[in-house]
């Protein structure tokens, strides 16, 4: 039977800080065992559970595309007990792991559609695994347009901006940048998400829509994403809540009869108003 | 063997025998109170009670348990799951609704993804339970699928009938365990005489509490204000948490000494202020209301929707212990026949 | 119906109806027997639910805590010594507050009654004058409520309500007992002997903070045992964590507990938590000559200096 709650070793091999608060740091980590690697199959939108030894747990989404091998990244901002010592970890150290857990974005549905991808500030790393899984040589033919949508705070606090180049040379991906102030330097858009959106105002034909980021920018997206006629079965989010076992054991996670860490972290809007809570 | 006898005077002589192949829990008096205790001899156990405060749901999933522990350096630490018990153990003396409790709980931990500390313990556990000839005032197993004499869980159930229980087999380890101490088969008298001892106990039970569309009436009542009014005087403690023998909410904590540590897993309550609380410092059930109401929901229509059973046996002790005597019937029978809700 | 409990529906009524609160708390009878349980009545009609009996042993001062409203309370003594020491620390305004006293002649103890009848079920309770008439199944008993009242009861020095704008029922008399008597008892063992019992008292506790959560005078936002951040003592039922828990928290309600025994009273597993609470009273009360509760214009010593304080510290670092 196997243990569900026993991380297994990996190793930071790199670490890279991403906002200019300093606050938010992504992290490259190597498997020790090569067991532990094969049996680590995980698509996009998925989690883990990381483990500081003789700290503490916490989840985190899976940054990293699945097509990039042998290792796994967690960007990861400093809020709490088990972030702040994450942060305060050098390269070579061990964290523990365990997953994949969740369900992930739904892959199979997801094929021969066009993908809007909307991010927020630090909730975007799920959706960059995505956008980089998509792009990849092997899939990018699965797919039809991509379009990603991403807004944070300041220019220094946008994550990945090594991603950004990349995508925004790419003639096969629409990347639209915001920040909510700009500085001296920055020459992209000036506004928030939903207002980006609306001017954009990405096709809603054959198209899903992924939103992730804090509940005050969902808060103000979702409607505009309906507006612009994506139904509710089509426009997916990835939610947030607190977790401790990460497998649907201890009771924490729920909205409703729905257990963010096993039914989730994704969910349509549809699933979502069919649940009689509205605590998340 | 459907059914066998015991005499009351031969109880303890049985418990000696099976303490020779088991470890046994049995209720005993500890401090004026009545709780399930390893017992080291048979007398030790006493018959004569209505139900413990505390249910016995702690000797399959402790309050406290270890996970694993490590001794993390700087190179990779090396985790060590505690070993799991190789040796039967037999819980006797439980009631009913306790020994149903536990079918509850298998629902959570032998899913789909199973926790091999409760399970484990499970699978090497047999259950003798007693069932109640006199249940009490706030007892309501009836209503939610259980009942006095419910075999549901138990491996073997006793019926108290005078000087002798009337053993009525309700499993093979149950079988197996009577059969290998030379228990014979009691016969269709004894069966029949059974029938009118339990007719008795459940017709003496009080009234119930209406589930009979209740999960319907509590998903639509969600965002009604009778939320606030029922949970008016909650303290929003956690007593009637730790005191249910279906609630198992847990929290893993790490717990280190030195270089060395412990993962551990304890009781949570969902009624405990911070226990939603996310690192961003947003709490999804921010006051007593939210979380009193997620209680209700989980055990009488999220577990419904996930498992198909009510989160509840109806032992009645949220209603004894709580200390403010929030009175769960009365919440669930106000919400039933809220003309409000619709 | 008793005097009191005609009384009380009276004042609700009148106060409701010429709209001078919003809401009335007090108790109404509870689902068991030997149970009120606390009301919270909003509506004219809803003021005949409320009782006055043996069994209104919470305190509802918890309930007045930060509460946006006016609020008339049923107080007996240690009720109103706790909305005292409320009011004085802020937690809401005198003005807000109709106190409706109520001279108390101490709460009776179901656990000791229960203990009294072993273990046969009390289905039916009356009160007559001073006797408790307990029926059940086939049995039928009475008891005399003096002798089954709660510890704190029985050495309760303020069973008349400090304050109050309506008074309901006749005073009764303040008892002269020593409420330390024990406490010095328990003073002069040894400190191994003081130690050994508190560790085996509370092994027994679950942690379940029922204690906590009936304290009137436990309010914090974040209390010390939930936070995590940093964890200030772990979450299981570790001896010395749990011990920690019920000392910091004596410490926490040091000069202003007023020995109400809510505590007790919902303490599942029979932890004696009343004697450190009480030994610190005992302290304060001999060392500051202060007193909690019983006076709005006191503030509780260890929230105040002063310079002729005889405690040299911030004087002499």
């Amino acid at each position: 039977m196997k243990n569900p709650y026993v991380p297994f070793p990996m190793r930071i091999e790199n670490i890279v800080m991403e906002t200019e608060d300093r606050d938010i740091k992504t992290f490259s980590l190597s498997f020790v065992h090569a067991e532990d690697e094969e049996n680590f199959q995980y698509i996009p939108g998925q989690f883990a559970e990381l483990s500081v030894f003789r700290t503490g747990e916490a989840p985190f989404g899976m940054a990293s595309s699945p097509s990039q091998n042998g290792c796994l990244e967690f960007t990861i901002s400093k809020v709490g007990v088990v972030t702040t010592a994450l942060h305060n970890m050098e390269e070579g150290e061990i964290v523990g792991v365990r997953g994949p857990l969740g369900n992930g974005y739904p892959m199979e549905t997801l094929r021969d559609k066009n993908i809007v991808l909307i991010g927020g500030g630090f909730g975007f790393s799920t959706l960059r695994a995505l956008t980089n899984f998509m792009i990849d040589e092997s899939n990018r033919a699965h797919f039809g347009d991509i379009t990603v949508v991403y807004g944070a705070r300041k220019p220094g606090q946008l994550l990945y901006k090594e991603d950004l180049e990349n995508w925004g040379r790419r003639p096969d991906l629409h990347l639209y940048l915001t920040v909510d102030t700009g500085d001296e330097e920055w020459k992209g858009r000036v506004g928030l998400v939903p207002t980006i959106i609306k001017e954009v105002a990405p096709s809603s034909e054959a198209a899903y829509a992924l939103v992730c980021g804090p509940p005050i920018m969902i808060q103000f997206t979702l409607p505009v994403v309906e507006k612009l006629g994506f139904p509710p079965d089509r426009t997916l989010l990835s939610l947030e809540m607190r977790m401790k076992c990460g497998v649907g054991m201890c009771g924490r996670c729920n909205i409703g009869s729905k257990y963010v860490c096993k039914d989730g972290p994704v969910f349509s809007c549809a699933q979502l108003s069919e649940l009689t809570s509205n605590e998340y | 063997m459907k059914t066998t006898t015991i005499k009351k005077k031969d109880i303890a002589g049985f418990l000696d025998n099976i303490l020779t192949e088991y470890k046994v829990f049995a209720p005993v008096t500890r401090d004026e109170r009545v709780v399930f205790e390893e017992i080291g001899a048979g007398s030790e156990a006493i018959l004569d009670y209505q139900n413990t405060p505390m249910p016995p749901k702690g000797i399959l999933f402790p309050q406290t348990e270890r996970l694993f522990s490590y001794r993390s350096t700087k190179e990779i630490p090396d985790i060590v799951v505690p070993s799991f018990e190789e040796k039967q153990q037999l819980i006797f003396g439980i009631r009913p609704c306790d020994a149903r409790s536990f079918t509850i709980l298998d629902t959570v931990f032998d899913g789909d993804v199973k926790d091999p500390y409760y399970v484990n313990r499970r699978a090497n556990t047999v259950m003798i339970s007693i069932g109640c000839t006199k249940p009490q005032a706030t007892c309501f197993c009836t209503s939610v699928g259980g009942g006095p004499f419910s075999e549901e869980g138990s491996d073997l159930l006793m019926i108290d009938c005078g000087d002798e229980y009337v053993v009525k087999v309700a499993s093979d380890k149950g079988t197996r365990l009577l059969e290998k101490r030379g228990f014979e088969d009691a016969g269709k008298d004894k069966l029949a005489f059974v029938e009118e001892v339990i007719k008795k106990a459940e017709a003496s039970m009080g009234p119930e509490v209406e589930t009979d569309g209740l999960k319907e009436k509590l998903d639509k009542s969600f965002n009604d204000p009778i939320w606030m009014q029922v949970t008016d005087k909650c303290l929003g403690c956690g007593l009637c948490t730790y005191f249910c023998p279906t609630c198992h909410c847990f929290d893993i904590v790490d717990e280190t000494v030195g270089s060395a540590g412990e993962r551990i897993r304890i009781w949570d309550s969902c009624m405990f202020p911070l226990f939603a609380l996310q690192a961003s410092g947003l709490n999804p059930r921010p006051t007593v209301k939210e979380r009193f109401r997620q209680r209700i929901m989980h055990k009488f229509s999220y577990m419904m929707d996930d498992y198909g059973k009510i989160g509840c046996v109806g032992c009645g002790r949220c209603v004894t212990e709580c200390p403010v005597n929030l009175d769960i019937r009365q919440v669930l029978d106000k919400i039933s026949r809220s003309e409000d809700i619709k | 119906m008793n005097e009191v409990t005609k009384k009380i529906r009276e004042v609700a009524l009148k106060l409701l109806q010429k709209k001078k609160v919003d809401l009335v708390i007090g108790f109404e009878k509870g689902t068991l027997p030997l149970r009120a349980t606390p009301c919270f009545v909003r509506r004219e009609e809803e003021a005949d639910r409320l009782v006055w009996n043996s069994f209104c042993e919470n305190n509802l001062a918890k309930y007045i805590i930060r509460r946006p409203e006016r609020v008339a309370i049923m107080a007996k003594g240690c009720d109103v010594r706790a909305a005292v020491e409320l009011i004085k620390e802020n937690q809401i305004s005198r003005e807000q507050l109709v106190i409706i006293g109520i001279p108390c002649q101490g709460m009776v103890d179901r656990r000791l009654v229960k203990a009294e009848l072993q273990e046969r079920e009390i289905l039916e309770v009356v009160e007559k004058d001073n006797e408790l008439i307990l029926k059940g199944g086939d049995f039928k008993e009475t008891l005399d409520r003096n002798t089954f009242l709660y510890h704190s009861c029985k050495t309760c020095t303020h069973r008349n309500p400090v304050i109050y704008d309506v008074l309901v029922g006749d005073v009764v008399e303040e008892s002269n007992v020593d409420p330390y008597e024990d406490v010095k008892q328990f003073e002069d063992q040894l400190p191994e002997e003081r130690w050994e019992y508190f560790s085996k008292e509370f092994t027994r506790c679950i942690r379940c903070y029922a204690c906590r959560n009936a304290c009137p005078l436990c309010y914090c936002q974040e209390c010390f045992v939930d936070s995590s951040s940093p964890p200030w003592i772990g979450k299981t039922t570790n001896e010395s964590d749990t011990a920690i828990f019920h000392l910091m928290r004596a410490f926490h309600l040091a000069g202003r507990c007023v020995e109400c025994g809510a505590c007790e009273r919902a303490c599942p597993v029979g932890v004696d938590i009343r004697k450190l609470h009480r030994k610190l009273a005992r302290d304060v009360k001999e060392r500051f000559g202060y007193e909690s509760g019983v006076s709005l214009e006191q503030v509780t010593p260890l929230a105040t200096f002063k310079p002729d304080d005889p405690e040299e510290f911030i004087l002499n670092p």
